[in-house]
C-alpha cells in the first residue's frame, strides 16, 4: 500500500510541466501596471475594462487585450510559423503560464491572440483617393484588391 | 379586400420609391462626408444624445450592395469560416432580390441588422448579451452571449448569424468565436474612432451614415426631404436602417 502510494506520488512529481516565464520578465518594466499587480490582477483589470469598451464604448488603451497582444506577443515565430495560444509548444505568451498553473482561458476563442499580420489587411478607404473602389465600375482594380475579391463574385446570395 | 388594400399600399410605396429616386439627385449631393461621424475622445461613454442610423438609397446601389456586402467581409472576417457547409456561413449582411409578382418589376436591396428602437432580439435574450448601446447601436456582448439562439428566432430580418467552429486569426477589431451569435454592429469600433462604417465607405454614393437625432445632420435633412421608408414598417420597431426607392 505505501509502495503504491510512492508510486503515485513520484508520478505527480514527473507530471509537473516546467513553467516558462521569460516572455514575461523580458517586458515586465514597461508594463502598464506593476509587475506584482498584474500576476495577480490581470484578469481583473482585462473584465473591468471588456465592459466598459463593449457596453460604453470606451476604447483606451491602456488595459485593452488588443494591446497585451500587440506588446507582448510576436505574430510569428522565428522559423516564420504562426504563434497561437493552443500551439502543442505552448510558447505564446499567456498559455505558457496559464497551462502551468492548469487555469483555461477562453478569450482567444474569440479574440484574435496575435498582433495582425500584413496579409489580413483592413478595408481602409481613403475618401479623396482614386484608387480601386469597391463600388465602381470603370476603374481597374489593383492586385491586392484583386486577391481579396477573390472567388467571391457569386456573392449576391438571395434569400 | 385585404388582398386589394395589400395591393394598392405596395403599389402607392413603389410610386413614393420612385419619386423619390426622381428627386434625389436634384435636391442633395449625396456622398459619404467625413464629417458624418464626429469623434468622440475615447475615454467617454457613449451617449443617448446620438442615435447612428443609415440611409440606403436603392437606386444608386448599381451592384444592389454586393459591394457593400463584400466590405463587411473584410472588415469582420466572415463568410469564410472552413468547416461551415454554405447554409451555415455567418451573415452579417446579405443582399436580397424582390420581385412583384404582378409586375416582374424586381429590384436588390442589402438587408443587415436594422438597428431597431425596439429591438426584438434585445426582448428575448436571457442574458442580456443582445443589447443597444446608448448610441442606438444593437450587437451582442459576446462575453455573456451562451449561444442559445432565441435572438436569432426573434429577429425579423434575419440578421444574426452563429458561429459553429474554432476560428483562429480574428480581426483585432472584431472578436468573433464559436458559440455565440454575431451581427452587424455598424463598425462599432471604427464609429467609436470617429470613421464611418466599412459598408458606408463601400457605397458612398448610396448611403447617408449619421446621427438621426440631430435635426442638421446630413441624413435627418435628407429623410426630411425624401422620407426613408423601414422594411416591415408594419412591426413597429423603429428602424434606424432606412431605403429609398423600396
Amino acid at each position: 500500500m505505501l509502495a503504491l502510494f510512492a508510486i503515485a506520488l513520484v508520478g505527480c512529481d514527473a507530471g509537473v510541466p516546467k513553467s516558462n516565464l521569460a516572455p514575461a520578465k523580458a517586458k515586465a518594466a514597461q508594463c502598464v501596471e506593476p509587475t506584482a499587480e498584474m500576476r495577480k490582477n490581470h484578469m481583473q483589470y482585462l473584465l473591468v475594462h471588456r465592459d466598459k469598451t463593449v457596453i460604453e464604448g470606451i476604447r483606451t488603451t491602456k488595459h485593452s487585450l488588443n494591446e497585451c497582444i500587440n506588446c507582448h506577443i510576436a505574430p510569428t515565430r522565428e522559423d516564420g510559423s504562426a504563434v497561437h495560444y493552443a500551439d502543442e509548444k505552448k510558447d505564446h505568451f499567456c498559455a505558457s503560464c496559464h497551462t502551468y498553473v492548469g487555469v483555461k482561458l477562453d478569450c482567444f476563442q474569440c479574440h484574435a491572440d496575435r498582433p495582425q499580420v500584413a496579409g489580413t489587411i483592413n478595408y481602409q478607404h481613403k475618401l479623396s483617393s482614386n484608387t480601386y473602389h469597391l463600388s465602381a465600375k470603370g476603374t481597374q482594380p489593383n492586385a491586392s484588391d484583386l486577391l481579396w475579391l477573390g472567388n467571391s463574385q457569386n456573392q449576391g446570395v438571395t434569400q | 379586400m385585404s388582398q386589394i388594400n395589400a395591393y394598392r399600399r405596395k403599389f402607392m410605396a413603389a410610386l413614393s420609391g420612385i419619386a423619390a429616386g426622381g428627386l434625389a439627385s436634384g435636391v442633395i449631393l449625396r456622398s459619404v462626408q467625413a464629417n458624418d461621424v464626429p469623434a468622440k475622445p475615447v475615454d467617454q461613454p457613449v451617449s443617448n444624445k446620438v442615435r447612428w442610423g443609415m440611409l440606403i438609397d436603392i437606386n444608386r446601389l448599381t451592384d444592389g450592395g454586393a459591394s457593400m456586402v463584400e466590405a463587411c467581409k473584410r472588415e469582420h472576417g466572415w463568410g469564410n469560416d472552413p468547416k461551415a457547409r454554405p447554409e451555415q456561413q455567418a451573415q452579417w449582411m446579405r443582399t436580397v432580390k424582390v420581385t412583384d409578382k404582378l409586375t416582374k418589376h424586381s429590384f436588390t436591396l442589402p438587408v443587415m441588422c436594422q438597428h431597431c428602437a425596439e429591438p426584438p432580439c434585445v426582448d428575448v435574450c436571457p442574458t442580456g448579451a443582445s443589447m443597444k448601446r446608448a448610441d442606438g447601436i444593437v450587437q451582442v456582448n459576446k462575453h455573456i452571449c451562451i449561444g442559445c439562439r432565441y435572438c436569432m428566432m426573434a429577429c425579423p430580418y434575419k440578421a444574426r448569424s452563429f458561429v459553429h467552429e474554432n476560428l483562429t486569426d480574428q480581426q483585432p477589431h472584431s472578436p468573433r468565436g464559436i458559440g455565440t451569435v454575431e451581427s452587424c454592429n455598424l463598425c462599432v469600433h471604427r464609429i467609436d474612432k470617429g470613421q464611418l462604417p466599412a459598408c458606408v465607405e463601400a457605397a458612398p454614393n448610396a448611403v447617408i451614415f449619421g446621427d438621426l437625432n440631430d435635426p442638421n445632420s446630413r441624413i435627418s435633412q435628407a429623410m426630411k426631404a425624401l422620407g426613408g421608408s423601414q422594411i416591415r414598417a408594419d412591426l413597429g420597431l423603429n428602424t434606424g436602417v432606412r431605403y429609398l426607392g423600396l
